[in-house]
């Protein structure tokens, strides 16, 4: 067998590569990441590629492709390469073995195959017939960007913030400390227990969770049984040592019998860098003399095969699904947000297009300068819980900022450009005069007509000298800065935007040409 | 056990630093009280750009050397509001802010400072202001104006509505305070000049718009008087104030005032503006709280033109 032992340090450096990327991405706290960054890295994320795939239409959102074919020729490289989540549990292993705990040696076990194609089968099911956004609940990259979002991120605010007062303190305000993360309570449970319930199970059992709970893990893992190179054990050489069932983090090899589990293995080649005599590895499917071909696996083959063919029109019967859903359905879900439902971000489109797409890794929550986005509660209805959210209470949307939209890896958010941002109509915005405080109190005020960045709040003559709001909501983008500012608390602010679930255009305020009299001398 | 000692000696820092500044008693008295060393009240400058008029401006009250000592920390507070380039006029022109600071930092000055407390993404209105870089191009340093614990509550003694508020730090420790506002039509506030710019010191603005937002304005220069107020009236924003729609809200004037007096450099811009300055009404009030004078006439003016 050719030496294979530079696969474990690649998988290495590539792997702390990405996850250092996404943990970057998660914690671009000063918003400094050019856009081409979060792309890059986002876009090798299997399912939300998928998504993309239905809102971009171009080939780079096709990654899950390459993903597939790579599994196909050499197993789930991409568990051990790609996937943040995995890797995350990898450095969580890492650090545990460093703890002067006693640790069992590693054995070979078997797949928990009662749990995991259930799940798969649950997730398959869900997704065809609640809707795409199932894939919020379990997918790894979705997971880990709650994590990093809601448990990294504030550490490395807070790291910031201490050394900016640090610095401050010593008069140097080269570092500037920043605003904490609203805390939501729901969002916050749901990452630190899902962060809890991952590193029982790391420390149980290392990559159980990918085994078992993960869908992504266990999809590749059905194709990781037919690709072309698949680890083995060469048993003419093998000296039944032990050393690759010691250092195998799925518990996927059986020294006793010499035999791989193919679809757990997650492609870490740890077995391989173990091995003294060369005696694991890659092996090409030909000269794979040991598998020994029976009917049953035959059929089983056959199961597997139409099980994949399943899951590859599985997203699409789903979309379509959703589609007829639109052109019957619309106007039940009007009667479902009365009063105000959620605003959904400019890009987004709708909020059933929202709801499609959206998998809640709230990569644009993290990245939002303005705080305005944040994650929803049953706003959305229960499967929504981790959406975004125009918020304008936290915050308003910037009129020259498109983050968002530049971050999303499913397309929730579509690209749209600044330009186009303008006229983007996500809401309106409704005013209550009674409870305006020029009305009420007789006083002056014009905070909200002060944030708008279109005039669709314009203070207008009223008694006196004062001015009073008038708002145009045909130019109105539904921004929440007037909803914002407003300093009125009691009951209600006195201004606000009612979403509009399906996203409008706004008309473009009517520049007049302004007239000056021009002065030569000083006018004092 | 060191990286343990430095964390555990930072945090005492950190620790240390906050409660230093919360404990002290904030109060006007502690404010320096500059006089202005000129015979000009209020000069005036015209049809310059806006870096020239500073020079000309400062070099008739005896240089920035006046105003800033060998060795003290000065702060300047534009206004940075909002996510604005320079030529819609939304907030104070970069060069001019920039060349202050030069100005400063040539007199001798330890450090020069700027912040605001902005309305929109701070980082944001920092960087498309201008300011930021001119700021650093020019050797002074940029503060973030949003973060609560750099404000600290202080007494407003002569305040008839605000009688309290929090302060940014950098207004209450440093020893020179500059003021250099932009020439703006407000939708609530009539104008937004140097008494209106001063809302950008205090944390809670909603106060202001929830109690008689001119009586406040007026209120708050009874508590610190800016060691130097220059008005950037190289742009004006004639409408939709104070944030705009467009580049046709905005009219070059090319005008800069420099004063002490609050109320008679905001009458001047008023006019300047082409308004009455009686209808300003927070003008007015600061006039009946003993700030300054709306009577130019009764005032030693220097007028430039270049």
């Amino acid at each position: 067998m050719n030496n294979q032992k530079w696969l474990r340090p690649a998988r290495l450096v590539l792997g702390i590569i990405f996850l250092a990327g996404f943990i970057l991405l998660f914690s671009d706290i000063k918003a400094k990441l050019p856009t081409g960054i979060y792309t890059f890295f986002t876009s090798t994320q299997f399912l939300p590629s998928i998504l993309k795939l239905f809102t971009a239409h171009t080939l780079i959102s096709a990654f899950f492709i390459f993903i597939i074919l790579l599994t196909l020729f050499s197993g789930r490289v991409y568990c051990s390469v790609f996937c943040p989540l995995g890797i995350m549990q990898d450095t969580i292993a890492f650090f545990h073995r460093l703890l002067p705990f006693k640790r069992k040696r590693r054995k070979f076990k078997k797949a928990l195959n009662y749990l995991r194609y259930p799940i798969l089968g649950l997730f398959i099911v869900s997704m065809l017939f609640i809707g795409f956004y199932s894939i919020n609940l379990l997918d790894p990259y979705a997971n880990f960007g709650r994590i990093a979002g809601n448990l990294y991120q504030p550490v490395f605010i807070f790291l910031n913030n201490l050394m900016a007062n640090i610095l401050a303190s010593m008069g140097i305000h080269s570092i500037q400390p920043i605003a904490m993360k609203l805390f939501t309570p729901p969002t916050f449970i749901a990452a630190l227990s899902m962060f809890l319930l991952i590193l029982l199970m790391v420390i149980y059992r290392d990559r159980l969770y990918c085994n078992t709970v993960c869908p992504v893990g266990t999809i590749l893992g059905l194709l990781s049984r037919i690709s072309y190179l698949k680890i083995r054990i060469i048993k003419h050489s093998c000296t039944q040592c032990g050393n690759c069932q010691t250092a195998c983090k799925a518990n996927c090899i059986n020294i006793k019998e010499m035999s791989v589990d193919v679809s757990r293995c997650i492609s870490c080649f740890n077995c391989i860098t173990s091995c003294e005599d060369s005696s694991i590895g890659l092996v090409r499917l030909k000269s794979e003399k040991m598998a020994v071909s029976s009917a049953s696996d035959k059929s089983k083959r056959e199961f597997i095969k139409a099980g994949m063919l399943f899951l590859g029109a599985a997203p699409l019967i789903a979309h379509a699904n959703n589609e007829d859903e639109d052109h019957d359905g619309g106007h039940h879900s009007r009667h479902r947000f009365h009063g105000r439902g959620p605003i959904s971000p400019p890009g987004s489109r709708s909020i059933e297009q929202l709801k499609e797409h959206c998998i809640g890794c709230q990569l644009c929550i993290s990245a939002c300068p303005s705080k305005v986005l944040q994650p929803a509660f049953l706003d959305y209805g229960f499967m929504g819980m981790m959406f975004p959210k125009m918020d304008n209470k936290a915050g308003f949307c910037n009129y020259e900022c498109t983050k968002c939209s530049e971050v999303c890896p499913t397309g929730a958010i579509q690209k749209i450009t600044k330009k186009e941002k303008e006229t983007v109509q996500i809401g309106t915005v409704q005013f209550r005069q009674h409870l305006c405080i020029v009305e009420s109190e007789g006083t002056a005020c014009g905070s909200c007509s002060e944030h708008c960045p279109t005039q669709a709040v314009k203070m207008v003559p009223y008694k006196d000298d004062l001015t009073i709001p008038e708002v145009d909501p045909d130019i109105c983008v539904g921004c929440g800065a007037c909803e914002y500012a407003c300093p009125v608390e009691d009951p209600h602010v006195a201004i606000y935007v009612y979403p509009n679930e399906v996203h409008q255009v706004a008309q473009r305020p009517v520049i007049e040409e302004l007239e000056v009299e021009e002065t030569e001398d000083f006018p004092f | 056990m060191k990286r343990r000692d430095f964390i555990r000696k930072s945090a005492t820092v950190t620790v240390a630093s906050g409660a230093l500044f919360s404990m002290g008693s904030w109060s006007p008295l502690m404010a320096s009280g500059h006089r202005l060393a000129s015979p000009f009240d209020l000069v005036a400058i015209k049809n310059g750009d806006p870096i020239a008029m500073f020079d000309a401006g400062i070099a008739v009250l005896g240089g920035m050397k006046t105003f800033v000592k060998a060795n003290q920390t000065v702060v300047v507070k534009p206004n940075i509001g909002w996510d604005s380039p320079p030529e819609r006029a939304a907030n104070t022109n970069p060069d001019v802010v920039g060349r202050i600071v030069k100005h400063c930092l040539d007199a001798g000055a330890k450090k020069v400072m700027v912040f605001d407390n902005t309305c929109d993404e701070w980082t944001r209105c920092y960087k498309n202001s201008g300011i930021e870089k001119a700021v650093k191009d020019n050797g002074g340093q940029m503060v973030t104006g949003k973060t609560e614990g750099h404000y600290h509550e202080v007494d407003i003694p002569k305040g008839v509505v605000l009688k309290k508020t929090k302060v940014h730090e950098l207004i209450l420790e440093s020893d020179v305070f500059i003021n250099v506002p932009v020439i703006k039509n407000h939708g609530g506030a009539t104008m937004s000049l140097t008494m209106k710019n001063l809302m950008g010191v205090v944390w809670d603005r909603g106060y202001y718009h929830k109690n008689d937002l001119h009586q406040c304005i007026a209120d708050f220069t009874t508590f610190k008087k800016p060691d130097l107020n220059v008005v950037d009236g190289f742009r004006a924003m004639m409408r939709n104030g104070p944030r705009g729609v467009s580049v046709a809200d905005v009219s070059e004037k090319k005008y800069q005032l420099i004063s002490r007096d609050m109320v008679a450099i905001d009458t001047a811009a008023t006019k300047i503006f082409g308004m009455e300055p009686e209808r300003v009404a927070h003008i007015g009030l600061a006039e009946k709280l003993g700030s300054g004078t709306t009577n130019l006439d009764s005032l030693n003016i220097k007028r430039i033109s270049i």
